[in-house]
């Protein structure tokens, strides 16, 4: 059921070392990569159909042709390392065991878009994936693969700095990770009216997430046919999908897009914790909309099917949920953490959050009304659409695919009928 | 920017310069629409939410901040849809808000006061003990306070630091419905334009130190007139309470917007000078330093001129209006009196700013200049030297010179107290600038009219009618 392209290196030990990369294959595309045009790079990505794995799966080659050609200003890639939606921790597993992927992955994009400064903006509790990737980096510079020339061959400049957060969820918003690493507020930015690039400090930039450029070398060693051969037709390729919860081996596993979402939960995950009975999933990361038992059978990970279900592929950070869970706590658990990171830039995610929060609070203290389902849903309403970035949209999504799914449970607080309490263990 | 579109609000088929931002189109032709972070000055940062409009063939509402005038696009501000999302909207700054608008001296100029009985008055759903809480009188420095629970985050205080002072001193502190407007730290305003957040706060989070709880503003009358602190002559709004039984008083100034002069902003120097109306304001008649009435004192100064025709200096000041430089003028040429208006005194090259400040403290220099009146040193001089009578029309060069004078003759006509009272025969009281009608010229060679508004229990007779007859 796996299939190993950007894991590939994975579990080989000292992976993170250049010496043992350079042993596993690393850098073996940079020599196709200095025989192609730019633009013919670009076109290989367009063909791969590569989709960004950040969450938005939006299609990373014409991404990439949104940059001005013959704009005379500096062009940056900005790889988005601030990895921190709850549930998912993909990203973290290529910068601690293949760093050196990632650093292959930013010489091919760089190359293909003219670019000779490339920022990797990374969460900043990812301590030792930090440390790794630095040290990678060095190594990097120092055995002359980047700096002043790609690994002798090529008289091309690159120049490759990591930045640290400082823990904000809302910098891993393209825009707001600008502004912060302008050394400005992590406030996301309003949208332009046209389809353009991103603009740190007004000049030209592209920012992609750590997978998507990850899964870059692959296709430029490759070919974008090998990595049309996974997948399915609208989403080709694969995707690092990770399982946490009530599962009995939760960890990262990189799969082909198209697999049943039911399957790879009892087949790699092991099935259910302690025997118990699937609940629900939210599939990834929590903001998308929670699918139940049944729903999660019928369940196939690739973005249309996702989509079709009413839910999203997201960053394919699968949160497992057992029978014994109160979905009451989940959805405070979840609020709590949206209140605790709006950016408090625009109104309605500002005091929305809160207010939900606050709400919920009182639920789960047995001080709840049956108006306050009303209250959460109509504060949602004002929440969806009608902010700048698609934070306050995320919030809705979770909130009222748990209390819709799972009224019973909401109802059961306010009424204080602890029959139908039914998440307790008996 | 010049390409007219057609588009139509709320029905009505309109023309409209394409391109431009929706919001300013609307706020231009008086549609009303609510918002707290749209700013002409400051531009768009669209984070309040408020002024969504429905656009035709748009899924959602959208910011008309954000909204280029395109051709054909057909919008309402007004619709069902709209006012529900602003009610929505609106729901959401109030619940945190803490209303306290009986102690807040924004009350009666709030636009979280005005949108809310425009949106359909409702009821709380939050629980008052729910609320969130922050600091309630934060001392920002110069002159502004800050409450930081009334704050609704439009941010247009800290814009106004980064884009038009450069001066950076405020910023968001901490995140989500815990953010607050604060100063960095360790530092408090500094400009001499801060009080300028005080008006462009929306709401009651920035008051002025000077007049918060000294009136409620729905008891202030307005009139329009020209700030006296320096030579640009900006633009002022003065907001005057005559009380019953008690004398019109100046509260405060704002800033009235005049795009030739002063923009939208006057700077704090000018907008606390209202206060030099109230204290040490010469108010009565005097002869030889003992208290007269007022019809003595001109008679006195009159007949001193007539009997030293040939042996009198006029020393006007560029404090004086247009109208009553005039008057004087002419009185002074049909009795070949010499005229002088010199008044280095006023300048000051350290008072000027890259804004609006100038470095010349008196409002009608330019107005002065072009009457001819002359400045010279020289002249003065000798003309002081032969005079036996000098007569000191608002000019305070004397508080510095007072040896100057002698043992000549003098009479002075101020509305402020000189400093050295004693050392004019005659005191005349002068209506001050707020008190009279006339023009002044600015800087810029722009001349502006100003009418009173002020209803002076005791209003002074003006110089223009002092001087108007001739001997």
């Amino acid at each position: 059921m796996v299939t190993k392209i950007v894991s590939k290196n994975f579990d080989i030990p000292n992976s993170h070392t250049l010496e043992v990369a350079l042993k596993s294959g690393r850098y073996s595309s940079v020599e196709k990569l200095l025989k192609m045009k730019p633009d013919d790079i670009i076109e290989e990505v367009t063909k791969s159909g590569l989709r960004g794995k950040g969450g938005g799966g939006a299609p990373c080659g014409p991404k990439w042709r949104l940059m001005p050609v013959d704009d005379p200003r500096p062009a940056y890639l900005l790889v988005n390392a601030d990895e921190s939606e709850p549930g998912t921790f993909k990203d973290r597993q290529i910068m601690e065991l293949d760093p050196h992927l990632l650093i292959e992955g930013i010489i091919c994009s760089s190359y293909a878009m003219n670019i000779h400064s490339a920022y990797i903006y990374i969460r900043g509790e990812y301590k030792l994936q930090f440390e790794r990737l630095d040290k990678a980096i060095q190594e990097a510079y120092n055995a002359g693969i980047i700096g002043e020339s790609i690994m002798g061959k090529c008289n091309y400049k690159l120049d490759i700095t990591v930045h640290r957060g400082a823990g904000a969820y809302i910098c891993g918003e393209k825009s707001a990770l600008i502004e912060s690493l302008e050394g400005k507020r992590g406030h996301p930015r309003l949208k332009p009216h046209q389809k353009e690039c991103e603009w740190y400090f007004d000049n030209p930039a592209t920012v992609n997430n750590v997978e998507t450029i990850a899964s870059v070398p692959y296709i430029i060693d490759k070919g974008y046919e090998a990595y049309r051969q996974y997948g399915t037709e609208k989403s080709p390729g694969t995707m690092l999908f990770a399982m946490s919860g009530a599962v009995n081996n939760p960890g990262v596993y990189e799969l082909a897009f198209g697999e049943k979402m039911l399957d790879v939960i009892n087949e790699l995950g092991g099935g259910i914790k302690n025997g118990k009975k699937l609940k629900a999933v939210i599939p990834g990361g929590v903001s998308c909309s929670i699918l139940t038992s049944d729903e999660v059978s019928k369940a196939v990970l690739d973005y249309e099917s996702m989509r079709n279900i009413g839910t999203s592929l997201g960053t394919g950070g699968m949160i497992i949920i057992d029978e014994n869970t109160c979905m009451v706590e989940v959805a405070k658990n979840i609020i709590e953490f949206y209140h605790h990171e709006s950016c408090g830039q625009c109104t309605p995610c500002r005091d929305g959050t809160g207010w939900i929060d606050k709400v919920l609070k009182d639920l789960l203290n047995n001080r709840g009304e049956m108006e306050d389902l009303q209250i959460i849903d109509d504060v949602c309403d004002t929440m969806n659409g009608k902010t700048i970035c698609v934070f306050a949209p995320a919030v809705t999504s979770i909130i009222t695919s748990i209390i819709s799914k799972f009224k019973g449970e909401f109802t059961a607080y306010i009424t204080k009928d602890n029959k139908n309490k039914k998440w307790q263990t008996s | 920017m010049n390409d007219k579109v057609k588009i139509t609000i709320n029905g009505e088929q309109v023309e409209a310069p394409k391109g431009m931002l929706l919001i300013e189109h609307l706020l231009k032709n008086g549609i009303d629409i609510p918002h707290f972070c749209y700013h002409p000055t400051l531009g768009k940062d669209g984070n309040c939410r408020m002024c969504m409009v429905e656009i035709e063939g748009s899924k959602r509402p959208q910011i008309a901040c954000d909204t280029p005038i395109k051709e054909g696009m057909s919008i309402h501000t007004n619709s069902d849809m709209i006012k529900q999302v602003r009610k929505d909207i609106l729901e959401l700054e109030l619940i945190n808000h803490p209303i306290d608008c009986p102690t807040c001296d924004q009350a009666g100029e709030c636009k979280l006061q005005d949108y809310y009985m425009q949106t359909e008055l409702h009821e709380s759903r939050m629980d008052v003990e729910n609320k969130n809480h922050a600091r309630k009188n934060v001392d920002l420095g110069k002159n502004v306070m800050l409450d930081q629970e009334r704050c609704v985050l439009c941010t247009r205080c800290i814009r106004f630091t980064q884009k038009i002072t450069n001066t950076n001193e405020l910023g968001v502190i901490n995140r989500g419905d815990r953010s607050v407007i604060d100063t960095f730290h360790g530092r408090e305003l500094e400009s001499n334009y801060s009080m300028n957040i005080v008006d462009l706060c929306p709401v009651g989070a920035l008051t002025s130190k000077d007049f918060r709880f000294n009136q409620r503003v729905w008891f202030l009358e307005s009139f329009e007139a020209i700030c006296g602190a320096c030579s640009r002559g900006c633009n002022i709004n003065v907001d005057h309470r005559k009380e019953k039984y008690k004398d019109d008083k100046i509260f405060r100034f704002r800033p009235v917007v005049n795009l030739d002069v002063n923009g939208y902003f006057i700077c704090d120097e000018g907008r606390l000078s209202y206060k030099n109306e109230a204290i040490n304001r010469l108010e009565n008649a005097y002869t030889q330093g003992k208290e007269c009435s007022m019809g003595n004192a001109i008679k006195s100064m009159r007949e001193w001129i007539a009997s030293n025709k040939n042996k009198t200096l006029f020393l006007v000041s560029p404090h004086l209006s247009n109208e009553e430089l005039q008057t004087i003028q002419i009185f002074a040429k049909e009795h070949e009196i010499p005229l002088s208006g010199y008044s280095p005194q006023y300048i000051n090259e350290s008072l000027a700013d890259d804004m609006l400040h100038t470095a010349d403290s008196s409002p009608n220099r330019a107005g002065m200049q072009k009457l001819g009146i002359s400045q010279d040193e020289k002249f003065f001089k000798k003309e002081l030297d032969d005079a036996r009578l000098v007569v000191v029309f608002e000019n305070s060069y004397f508080d510095a010179n007072s040896g100057l004078l002698g043992d000549k003759k003098s009479a002075c006509l101020f509305s402020v107290r000189p400093n050295d009272l004693e050392q004019f025969d005659i005191v005349i009281p002068l209506p001050s600038f707020l008190e009279k009608d006339g023009t002044y010229t600015n800087c810029d060679g722009i001349e502006q009219k100003f009418i009173t508004g002020m209803q002076k229990n005791r209003p002074l007779e003006g110089l223009v009618d002092i001087f108007k007859e001739s001997l």
